[in-house]
């Protein structure tokens, strides 16, 4: 595997939480800057979160959906030219998370804008030219659980509605020749093993998104996981963390903030205590060949988890 | 007893975090300042330090703040606490000046006012419509049906003891041509006014002679400044303009900019302004810097002209 072929994921940039200087997160200049700050830092391949929210009240400075690389850019083309130009030659994935529709109690609302959107973004993820579209499956347990209390029992259903939606968005992918691939998150209705049930009801082309830190803190072993599901492996997140899920915190509002004691549950790759190392050796071992996407999502400071990240990388390729 | 009373309007992107009991532990996890603004027990207690007894929340930070605290009125009382009351919410009327919009605009806006109630909140200021981009030029039937809409918001809201006040965005599809055409096609007794201080100065306003014409229509203000007043259509009518690509900013805290915001304080006086007066920092990098300054600027600037 070549440390050039991996890419970081622009998830390192905190959109949503208050920190001092995140105002310029929602301008233009800001992202142009950060390309050519990503490629010095031996990156030239990203990972893109595709985010509607961007869509609605003119925040369009953020590059995370058709509309905004369209008020901006005029069209995919035109935006990876500019990225080519930063010193990026690839956009090599596509990530998309539902929990922005998750926000009453009317399904038809949340699979109808859910569909619709991560329609439109592999679409999008086409036209960036993106090998991979990594969907979360279901929103926060935690967040379904205040809109729909009995959710539990009316698991089966909600299965089947997202079997629908899912097929119906792997048909899309595969004509578009991005590969729809599953993330595996500790917060998940279809968390730990319980993606696999989901992922054998869905078409062959569906693979699984294989999420370093995720696995850890469900406690669940990586490498036996990987060895076991390696012809369905479609990407791989190398995260990291320090953070053991010991008192459910899976089932909260917002399980990314352990609410009994706040933590920061993602730490750049290579700080915390996932054995990333070993999980490359693994992955090389096994021939896989698949993408591989660093990612720092919760980082302090993305300028240094920029660095950090390849401070391990370089370890990894000695 | 002041005439006066202090507010922010809520610029805190989500904060994740009621209270961290953890406070010295997570700080050590890596040494920054994150700790200091995640949770809503020390971001009130921010405001609360600082003289600012309110908060008017924004609709967007529903998804968050319901989640954690359970319901509106949890955390209306978590605020209370910590000497902070929800004095309301902003709220969109999105294509309101559209006929075939009416039911579902004015139905959003009743929902709006309800939420707020929750809150035990008693403003509601509305941005009219949406963004001019890709909806101006409104007809005037266009502008007498936004109107018609605020004024069935403004009855539903009078009833449940909530105050609408319109509020004009420099970007909005109500703009220069239609500002107070529309303002006088509502009915002052439902449908009030807040005088968001630098939008209309941008907007075109003379914010002075803006205020002295509607001294009586205004229920509350969003007071910020700015050195970018009587921005050009070509500014104004453009595509997604309120965060501009080069970092350039249209809003500046009290002080920091060009209005004449002592004018102001002395019309307040002349008029014999009562209530609240929220401050707003949208585009500011540091929220809690820029409310220190603006206790200053107040207490040395402002308040002694009227209190």
């Amino acid at each position: 595997m070549y440390a050039e072929n991996i890419a970081i994921s622009l998830d390192l940039i905190n959109r949503h939480y208050q920190e001092p200087n995140r105002n310029r997160y929602e301008s233009r200049y800001f992202w142009e800057e950060l390309y050519t700050l990503i490629a010095a830092s031996g990156f030239s391949t990203i990972e893109i979160p595709y985010e509607p929210v961007w869509q609605f009240g003119g925040r369009s400075g953020v590059p995370f959906n058709r509309y905004c690389v369209n008020t901006k850019y005029g069209d995919a083309t035109n935006y990876r030219a500019l990225l080519a130009a930063s010193g990026i030659s690839q956009v090599s994935g596509v990530t998309f998370d539902p929990n922005l529709f998750m926000r009453n109690a009317n399904l038809d609302f949340y699979f109808g804008a859910t569909g619709h959107f991560a329609k439109e973004a592999v679409g999008h993820a086409a036209d960036l030219g993106a090998r991979y579209f990594a969907i979360s499956p279901s929103p926060f347990h935690g967040r379904v659980a205040q809109y729909h209390p009995d959710i539990e029992n009316d698991l089966e259903s909600f299965t089947a509605r997202t079997v629908t939606l899912l097929t119906d968005l792997a048909t899309t992918a595969a004509e578009r020749g991005v590969d729809l691939v599953l993330r595996n998150e500790y917060w998940s209705l279809f968390r730990g093993e319980r993606i696999l049930a989901l992922a054998d009801m869905l078409p062959e082309t569906v693979k699984l998104d294989i999420d370093t830190a995720n696995l850890f803190i469900a406690g669940i072993p990586a490498e036996a996981f990987i060895e076991a599901q390696i012809g369905r492996i479609g990407c791989v997140h190398l995260t990291d963390t320090d953070f053991v899920d010991t008192q459910s915190v899976w089932k909260s509002a917002n399980p990314e903030f352990p609410s009994e004691r706040a933590t920061q549950v993602f730490r750049d790759p290579g700080t915390g205590s996932v054995d990333l190392t070993g999980i490359m050796t693994l992955l090389d071992k096994l021939d896989y060949r698949g993408a591989v996407t660093c990612s720092a999502r919760q980082t302090r400071d993305p300028f240094r988890a920029l660095l950090r990240t390849r401070i391990l990388l370089n370890q990894l390729h000695k | 007893m002041s005439n006066i009373r202090y507010a922010n309007m809520c610029h805190w992107k989500a904060i994740p975090y009621r209270k961290i009991d953890n406070f010295r532990e997570f700080y050590y996890e890596d040494k920054t300042n994150s700790a200091y603004y995640s949770d809503w027990d020390n971001i009130l207690k921010y405001q609360s330090a600082l003289g600012f007894e309110g908060i008017e929340i924004a609709p967007w930070d529903l998804a968050d703040i319901v989640p954690l605290f359970g319901s509106p009125r949890n955390f209306a009382e978590f605020a209370k606490d910590r000497g902070v009351q929800v004095i309301g919410m902003f709220h969109g009327a999105h294509a309101s000046h559209a006929a075939d919009h009416f039911d579902e605009a004015v139905r959003a806006g009743r929902e709006a006012v309800d939420t707020i109630v929750q809150f035990g909140g008693t403003y509601m200021n509305t941005c009219p419509t949406q963004n001019y981009y890709g909806t101006g030029p409104l007809s005037r039937e266009e502008v007498q049906q936004c109107a018609k809409v605020m004024n069935e918001i403004g009855l539903y809201a009078t009833d449940h003891g909530v105050k609408i006040g319109l509020h004009n965005e420099f970007f909005c599809a109500i703009n220069l041509p239609n500002h107070r055409e529309l303002i006088e096609s509502t009915d002052p007794k439902l449908v009030h006014y807040c005088i968001d201080t630098a939008q209309i100065a941008i907007l075109g306003e003379d914010l002075l002679k803006f205020y002295d014409d509607y001294h009586d229509r205004i229920s509350t203000f969003h007071l910020k400044d700015t050195a970018s007043a009587n921005q050009p259509d070509a500014v104004r009518y453009a595509q997604d303009p309120e965060i501009a690509d080069d970092g350039t900013r249209w809003f500046w805290e009290p002080g920091q900019g060009e209005l004449d915001l002592q004018g102001l304080y002395r019309l307040l006086k002349q008029h014999a302004f009562q209530g609240w007066i929220s401050i707003e920092y949208d585009g500011s990098p540091d929220l809690l810097a820029s409310m220190a300054m603006t206790r200053y600027f107040l207490d040395k600037e402002l308040r002694p002209i009227y209190d």
